[in-house]
């Protein structure tokens, strides 16, 4: 494939979902048990996730999930034994998605660069959260200290049961060719 | 690790530090994060996978990033912060045995309406250097103030 016809095929990307299209629901709506197991994990003591007489008192007016959980709440259920025949996918996949016109160009390896998150409200036992993705740029190809490589931002929609916006998530990965790197570092390059 | 604490709000002021948040890493760390963010990818709690995969151990998800900075930044917000916003650039990876430490300091206040907005720059610096770094926007209550 030519660079050409390449950057044609990226640039029909723009816009389009990553995964299936058309928004995704959680599995469970926002729950205590799960807001329990966070809080436990990054041993978070924040008394408006856990205890209602503390969250009560607190500006929320009662008990709020940890607003980085958003993405956990969309996370799809996993299918344990296998791990995908250990190819480490945890959900079936079809084909190699959008992103396999860069491993065919030769960008094979993945590198995750860049999370932003903005919350637009924090979440309540009891909401539902859907989420859709689509693509929102890739770069022209630049040279980096892993090799040659584009970068591809996705962002992610979280609404609400009532389909009102409650976050976005800007996600930005280095897809790259290991095979071409550069002897010396790149100047700019990426950790 | 008391969090009821509420930060006289009036007295912030531009490069105050947030207290510095130390985590001790293991295996286990890592797996309780990756779990409770339900991040099953067997990099997170194999290491014979993320050996297969060129890693030296099992290393810390990204969604156990953004919790410890949430944690981080409300330790300090207290109960009545409320995170607005949250960018982080990923660094160099954390494995079990080492050390990752979360420093920051205010780097911008603002005024609206009842509420004091603040803006945070931080980064955590694991064994191998700079494991995320970043900036984060959040909502402080005055006296009073709900959400």
């Amino acid at each position: 494939m030519d660079d050409q016809t390449l950057d044609d095929e990226l640039a029909a990307l723009i816009g389009r979902p990553v995964g299936a299209p058309g928004p995704s629901t959680g599995p469970d709506p926002v729950n205590l048990p799960m807001i329990r197991h966070w809080a436990a994990a990054f041993e978070d003591a924040n008394p408006v996730y856990v205890d209602e007489r503390a969250a009560a008192a607190s500006r929320f007016g009662g008990i709020v999930a940890p607003p980085l959980m958003l993405q956990t709440w969309t996370m799809p259920t996993p299918i344990i034994t296998g791990i995908r025949e250990r190819g480490g996918s945890p959900v079936p996949t079809a084909g190699d998605g959008p992103l396999g016109v860069l491993d065919r160009a030769g960008y094979v390896a993945t590198l995750a660069t860049d999370s932003e998150f903005e919350i637009v409200r924090y979440l309540r036992p009891g909401d539902t959260v859907s989420t859709e993705t689509v693509f929102s740029a890739i770069s022209e190809e630049k040279l980096t200290r892993l090799g040659p490589g584009r970068f591809v931002t996705w962002v992610t929609t979280y609404t609400d049961g009532a389909g009102e916006v409650v976050g976005r998530q800007t996600f930005r990965i280095l897809k790259f060719d290991p095979g071409r790197a550069a002897a010396r570092p790149a100047a700019g390059a990426p950790a | 690790m008391s969090t009821d604490a509420r930060p006289d709000v009036d007295a912030i002021r531009v490069g105050d530090p947030l207290p510095e948040l130390r985590i001790d890493v293991t295996a286990t760390v890592i797996v309780a994060g990756a779990l409770a963010t339900r991040d099953f990818m067997p990099v997170h709690h194999d290491r014979d996978f993320a050996q297969q995969q060129g890693a030296p151990d099992i290393f810390m998800n990204i969604l156990s990033d953004t919790g410890y900075c949430s944690r981080f930044l409300t330790d300090w917000a207290g109960p009545d912060g409320r995170l607005t916003r949250l960018a982080i650039r990923l660094g160099v990876p954390v494995h079990p045995g080492h050390t990752l430490v979360y420093t920051g300091e205010v780097a911008g206040l603002r005024e609206e309406g009842e509420e004091l907005v603040v803006d945070v720059s931080f980064r955590a610096v694991g064994d191998l250097g700079d494991h995320v770094t970043g900036t984060a926007t959040l909502v402080l209550a005055r006296r009073g103030t709900r959400a």
